[in-house]
Order: structure tokens, then C-alpha cells, then sequence
């Protein structure tokens, strides 16, 4: 037994507080951790202090730009960040495709792509969910048919984050018919500023604008965008979602979460009383932290398995539902506990005057029925706990 | 014992019914809550057709038999998502004007009320999301033979469209106690009073309500002096078991839309509904709404009698109704995937309004609490 926690790890603890006292600016800390929308150029705003020591492309190498880090160092950067109030808005390009690229892509792929990752000018959205491929993503239809150097591409994607912010996407489409579902499928990158592109907005609980439709009709692409072989996106999309494995904990946003939910309990409610007296809220708190603690470490113990050299497997669905239900349970308590000034739909009050309801609390509600979606995608608990039941106990 | 509908009253169910699936789809009322006065155009129609006067019983001037009458037009009400002020107007601030007001005071502040012409809004309770009346936002200084009214609260449901306030000001001893709270009606635009207009999360209306150097006389008055909260406590016992029947509306529309989805969503070439565990998931939907069925019944019938049964019933249908509706709103999301959380169907925003139901006038912990009391004070007589 050991629980990680060595010079290494505290010294670098230590030099990310550091670098965001210095260096995050309070008002991005301040509407990250409120829940409220930073514009996309405060983001690359922020990716620009980040970029000189590669921290806002964490899991990349240092050849290629990044810190080079291993797992351990990520997931201190995961919690501390999200503790920070770190803004987090690029992480498709960040995180997914940039891997992607280096572990898959051609050399005139990275040296053209990677830079422009690097730099922010270059915003990916990852188009893989479709109107009748969701759980069931080898059902999916968009197509893509070779002509000459081109691929011609039609089809639709479907709750494709932050499309309306991005200036390309990758797809997964079916280059066949052929064979198994899953064969038929390549990964291939298209530019969304041409023709034949369309963004739709889809609003969400409390007039959220994350997800879209993009539609593409006839759009000529390069056979050069092909990311690895025709035919071969099923073991990209493997890589791809591995390296987002440990992430669906939320373990920084949850600490984040946590340590509001326990602030707010320590304080005087409307009658006059502490929070805390109210044994039963008490105890609801406490249960949602010793989950988190629960949850936080059983991150760790699949992490030493990784640092230990075995791959992380279908434990990792574990850590994908209960990080999304704790998610729910945490940012439900906060909406509770600001009673009636946590119900006010934020997106219809006055800009005129000083604020009706203390800012940290305007986008409670909003939040709290937007984490609804996190026991859905990117693989429901349903198909989480499939997973669970036919890879882990064999029935 | 009879649970069922007497003919007057499912004539009401079948008349609310076919007005609301007439005129209250899914983009109606989203275009409501864009025009103020296509909302005030429909609560007209909606006195025309007696559904305000349905909310008061004959001897006060209405058309119910007796306050379940209410509790069935509620049901519709969540069945359709409607967002119109019932429960505030008539339902809440109705029983306060039956029960702190008499002779001609009443008569025409009912009448207004019923004709559709006066619209009301409850500032009580401090920021609680309507319980505990005895924390106050506002104070009454004595001035003469009047009072000054002083304060601010920042959510005062259907304070957006109140002509008129009625608000729980502090006459008497300090914020908690049970003595010392008087209600005045004060015009929405007397002189010191001013409003912001916003929407909470489930959609419906609401304003943050200052109150600045108000004069108010006997005239104002509504029951009697510093006896304020026991009025509240009544009014808000008919809302929470208003809120559990439109919760039980809800959920009847969410149970066999979830099902329907499910048979005809199709992925991993099957449709949902053939997976067993989803089966089962609108199975325990069923059992939870039924539970919560019988109980918000029960606690419409109780309405009229014995005030501790009341009490009793009324908490208790909260407490089963809050759990039933989290838990079936959270499913038929869940079970509806993506769609489920998008504006477009109506799905979410039942989700949004059963989670807002469960925390109205009392969340589950505030109504367990007082039916363990009340069971408390029972044991011992």
C-alpha cells in the first residue's frame, strides 16, 4: 500500500497553486467555479498564459509542446486546476484529438495540425454521436464516398459540443457497408468553414447552448485528412476515449463542488441558523463528501495500476457513473441550500441595477439541470454498468 | 371511501383538459413567457371558463363544492406544464383573502379575483422558497393609526404580474417567532413599491419586491394584527397539496410518454423497451407515482376538515410526492437520452418543475420533520 503521495507529487501541488495565484485571473476563477460562460476569448486568453509551459495541452509530450507528463502528474493537474476554477473550454482539441494525432497521424498531419492546437487557432468539435447512433455508436450513418483525392461527405451529427465555437471537426463515418458495422468506419477531419457545413443550435434544460447539430451535405474532403487507415477509426476511437478514462470522475470540478457545498453549510441560513444545525442537510453533505473521498480514490488505486503497467480496463465505467451522480448530488445540495435566490433562471434577469441574487448562486438551478446530461452521454450509466456486468463479472 | 371523480368534477377534469390541449402545447407556452399579454389574455379566458372560481368554495362566491375542486384543475396543470399563477393568485393568496378577510372586503376581492381582474402574490417567508413565515423580509413601524412598511425580497413568486402584494411584515418581536407578523395588501404600484421582473428555472413569473417608506392603514390590513403566520400556515397547506396533485399530473403523462419512447427507440437493433432493466425502471416508476397517487388524494379530501389531519396528510403527501417526482422526472430523462434534456421536448422541462416541486413550501426534510411533530404532539393528548 501506498498512497502516491511522495516530494514529487507535493512539490508539483505546490508549483500549480503557485502559477494560478499568480496567474488566474480572479474573474475567470470566479465565473468558472459560479458556472457562468467565460467568451471563447477569454479562453484562448487564458490557453496563451498556460502555453509557455505547456500546461493547457496536459497530456502531451514535450517534442510536441506539452510538459511530457505521466499519469500521476495529469491527475494532480485534473484536481488542482478544478480547484482552482481553471477555465476548461478547448479540451476536444486538447485533449482527444491531439494524442489522436500524434499516436495516429501522418508527419504533414502534426506538423500542419499540432501548432495550430498549440496556438488556439484551430477549436475542434468531435462528431461522433448521430440522430440514430448514440449508445449505439457502430449504427452510425453519415457517409463518406470516395472520388478521386476526395471523400464525399453527407450525413448528420447530434449534441456535438461547442460546434458553434469551433472552425473544425472530426468525424467518424462509414467508408462501407461492408463486413462488420464497426470496419466500415474511418476518422476524418473536416473543415467546418466551407460550404455545405451547417451549425444548428440544440437548447438545453435552463436555455443552454453547449450541444448542436451540424449537418454536412456533399462536402469534398481530402483522402489526406484520413486519420490512420480507411477503415481503422474503431481503435482510434478506443484510444481516444481511453485517454478521457480517468477524466469522467470530474475530480477537480467535484473537490471545487465540495468545498462550496461545505461553505455554504457552514454558513447562516434565512432563520438566522447555521446551515449545519439542520442535522439532516448535515448528514446529506457528509454522505456526498465521503462519496467523493470514495470516489477519489478509487481514481488513485486505478492510476498505481496504470503506474504499475496494467491497462486500465472496464473499472474505469466504476469511476464514469459515480463521478457523474456525485457531480449531481454536490451541485444539487448547493441549489438546495440557496433555497429560493437558487431557483432563478439566470438567463432572464435584469442586467440593469445591482445584482437581485448574489452572483455565486444566479446559476445554480442552470447548472444543477445541466449536470443531468452527465449520467447520459458519452456512454450512459446504463451502458456503464454493461459494461461492468459483462467484462468485470462475466454475465 | 371514494376516490373517484364526482360528475361535476370530472366535467371540470374533461373542460380543463380540452382548453389546455387546445391552447397549451409545448411552443404556446414558450411564447408565453416571451408576451406578457398573450399570458393575461389566456388567465382571461381562464376566469371566463370558471377555472379561477373553481378555487373557491359557494359561501365565499365560487363554483367548488369543496377545496379538492382545485386540487383536480392542478392535476391538469402539470399534466400541460402550465405555468399561470392558480396556485398563487387563487389557490394561496385565495385562501388568505377567505380567511383574514369578511362582508364586503372579501366579497370584492374575491369577486376581482375570480373575474380574472386582480392578480396576487405572497411576500413571505424571507428567502425560503415559501415556508416558515415567521422569518420575515420586511418590517412594520407603527405610525399613527398606521404603519410604515420597510424591506426587500428577493423572490416573490408571481410578483411579476401581482396588482396587488401581500406581504408578511414583522409588527411585533424579532424574525422567528410565530407572534408578530402582520399581512398587508399594498398595491403593486403604491408609492414606495418597485419590482424586477425575472423567471425562475421551471419557467414561471416572478419579481424581487422593494418595499420603500410604504403607508399602510387598518384599510390594509388582512386578519389580525401579529397574527400573521397562522393565516400563512393554512394558505400554504392548500398549495403544497395543490403542487402534489400537479405533480401527480406530471408524472401521469411522463410514465406512459417514457414507455412509448422506449418502444420505439431503436438501438443495438432492439427497441429500448425489450431491455429488461428499463422495464423494471418504468415499472418503479408506476409503483412511486401510484404511492404518491393515493396520498395527494387523500390530502385533497383532508383540505376542508380537521386542521392537525391537514396538516398531517399534507406533509406526508409532500414527502412521497417530492420522492416520486425526483425519481420518475430523473428516469423519464434518462430514459429519453439526449432528448430528454432538450428544450424542444417537454420531457425535461417535467424534470425541472417536479425537482422545483419537490423543494416549494417545504422540502422533504422541512415535512417529515413537522409530521414527526405533529405525531409527537398527537402521542401525548
Amino acid at each position: 500500500m501506498d498512497l502516491l503521495i511522495d516530494d514529487k507529487v507535493t512539490a508539483l501541488r505546490a508549483e500549480l497553486r503557485a502559477f494560478f495565484a499568480e496567474n488566474l485571473p480572479a474573474e475567470y476563477a470566479r465565473k468558472t467555479l459560479a458556472g457562468e460562460k467565460l467568451t471563447k476569448d477569454e479562453h484562448i486568453h487564458w490557453h496563451s498564459l498556460l502555453r509557455p509551459k505547456g500546461w493547457h495541452v496536459p497530456l502531451w509530450p514535450k517534442e510536441h509542446g506539452g510538459p511530457g507528463w505521466g499519469p500521476m502528474e495529469r491527475l494532480i493537474w485534473e484536481e488542482e486546476s478544478g480547484l482552482a476554477g481553471a477555465p476548461r473550454l478547448n479540451h476536444v482539441s486538447q485533449d482527444l484529438l491531439g494524442p489522436v494525432l500524434i499516436e495516429f497521424g501522418t508527419p504533414e498531419q502534426k506538423a500542419e495540425l499540432l501548432p495550430r492546437i498549440l496556438s488556439s487557432e484551430d477549436w475542434w468539435c468531435q462528431g461522433f454521436s448521430e440522430p440514430q447512433a448514440g449508445s449505439d455508436l457502430a449504427n452510425l450513418q453519415m457517409r463518406a464516398v470516395r472520388d478521386g483525392d476526395d471523400y464525399v461527405v453527407t450525413g448528420t451529427k447530434l449534441w456535438t459540443s461547442y460546434a458553434h465555437l469551433c472552425n473544425k471537426i472530426f468525424c467518424l463515418v462509414r467508408t462501407s457497408a461492408e463486413g462488420p458495422k464497426q470496419a466500415g468506419i474511418s476518422f476524418l477531419l473536416i473543415d467546418m468553414e466551407q460550404p455545405g457545413v451547417t451549425v444548428s443550435p440544440i437548447y438545453t434544460l435552463g436555455g443552454m447552448h453547449a450541444v448542436n447539430e451540424v449537418q454536412v451535405e456533399d462536402v469534398r474532403v481530402p483522402v489526406t485528412n484520413l486519420v490512420g487507415r480507411e477503415g481503422g477509426a474503431w481503435d482510434i476511437t478506443k484510444f481516444l476515449l481511453g485517454n478521457e478514462r480517468l477524466m469522467g470522475a470530474w475530480i477537480g470540478i467535484n473537490m471545487a463542488l465540495a468545498r462550496q457545498v461545505r461553505a455554504r453549510l457552514e454558513q447562516v441560513g434565512p432563520d438566522g441558523r447555521k446551515r449545519s444545525a439542520n442535522a439532516v442537510l448535515a448528514q446529506r453533505v457528509a454522505e456526498a463528501e465521503t462519496d467523493l473521498l470514495a470516489l477519489r480514490y478509487t481514481t488513485y488505486r486505478v492510476l498505481a495500476d496504470e503506474l504499475s503497467g496494467k491497462a486500465p480496463g472496464p473499472e474505469v465505467s466504476v469511476i464514469k457513473v459515480r463521478g457523474g451522480e456525485i457531480m449531481q448530488s454536490l451541485s444539487e445540495l448547493l441549489m438546495e441550500m440557496a433555497e429560493a435566490e437558487g431557483m432563478v433562471h439566470p438567463l432572464t434577469l435584469p442586467h440593469e441595477g445591482p445584482p437581485i441574487v448574489p452572483l455565486e448562486v444566479e446559476h445554480m438551478a442552470q447548472q444543477f439541470f445541466d449536470r443531468r446530461k452527465l449520467t447520459i452521454y458519452g456512454g450512459s450509466a446504463e451502458i456503464q454498468r454493461n459494461i461492468i456486468a459483462r467484462r468485470l463479472l462475466n454475465v | 371511501m371514494d376516490f373517484t371523480h364526482d360528475d361535476n368534477q370530472r366535467m371540470l377534469f374533461d373542460t380543463v383538459d380540452r382548453f389546455l390541449s387546445d391552447k397549451h402545447d409545448l411552443a404556446t407556452r414558450a411564447k408565453l413567457h416571451k408576451d406578457p399579454g398573450a399570458e393575461a389574455a389566456l388567465w382571461r379566458e381562464m376566469a371566463e371558463l370558471g377555472l379561477i372560481g373553481a378555487a373557491f368554495t359557494e359561501d365565499v362566491g365560487g363554483f367548488a363544492s369543496s377545496s379538492a375542486d382545485a386540487m383536480i384543475i392542478m392535476e391538469r396543470f402539470g399534466r400541460h406544464l402550465v405555468t399561470q399563477p392558480l396556485l398563487y393568485t387563487a389557490i394561496i393568496c385565495g385562501r388568505l383573502l377567505t380567511d383574514g378577510l369578511s362582508g364586503a372586503a372579501r366579497a370584492e376581492a374575491i369577486g376581482a379575483v375570480i373575474a380574472g381582474e386582480r392578480q396576487l402574490a405572497l411576500a413571505a417567508g424571507s428567502t425560503h422558497l415559501l415556508r416558515s413565515p415567521e422569518d420575515t423580509s420586511f418590517t412594520a413601524r407603527k405610525d399613527g393609526a398606521g404603519w410604515v412598511l420597510d424591506g426587500r425580497m428577493p423572490v416573490v413568486m408571481n410578483g411579476d404580474r401581482a396588482d396587488q402584494f401581500i406581504v408578511a411584515a414583522r409588527t411585533a418581536g424579532s424574525s422567528g417567532e410565530r407572534d408578530g407578523v402582520s399581512l398587508f395588501m399594498v398595491d403593486a404600484g403604491a408609492a414606495g413599491m418597485s419590482r424586477r421582473r425575472f423567471r425562475t428555472i421551471d419557467a414561471f413569473g416572478a419579481a424581487e419586491l422593494v418595499v420603500e417608506y410604504v403607508a399602510v392603514g387598518q384599510e390594509n390590513l388582512l386578519g389580525p394584527v401579529d397574527g400573521g403566520v397562522p393565516l400563512i400556515d393554512v394558505a400554504l397547506d392548500h398549495g403544497v397539496v395543490a403542487i402534489c396533485n400537479e405533480a401527480i399530473g406530471s408524472m401521469d403523462y411522463l410514465i406512459p410518454a417514457t414507455a412509448e419512447y422506449t418502444r420505439t427507440r431503436i438501438q443495438y437493433g432492439a427497441p429500448l423497451a425489450k431491455f429488461q432493466v428499463l422495464q423494471h425502471r418504468m415499472a418503479d416508476m408506476y409503483i412511486q407515482t401510484e404511492m404518491a397517487r393515493s396520498i395527494a388524494l387523500v390530502a385533497a379530501m383532508s383540505l376542508d376538515g380537521d386542521a392537525a389531519e391537514r396538516q398531517r396528510m399534507a406533509s406526508a403527501a409532500k414527502a412521497q410526492v417530492a420522492r416520486a417526482g425526483k425519481f420518475v422526472g430523473y428516469q423519464a430523462t434518462q430514459l429519453h437520452g439526449g432528448m430528454g434534456v432538450s428544450e424542444e421536448l417537454d420531457i425535461g422541462h417535467h424534470y425541472i418543475r417536479l425537482n422545483v416541486i419537490g423543494q416549494l413550501f417545504g422540502d422533504t426534510s422541512f415535512h417529515l420533520r413537522r409530521f414527526g411533530a405533529l405525531a409527537e404532539t398527537a402521542a401525548a393528548a
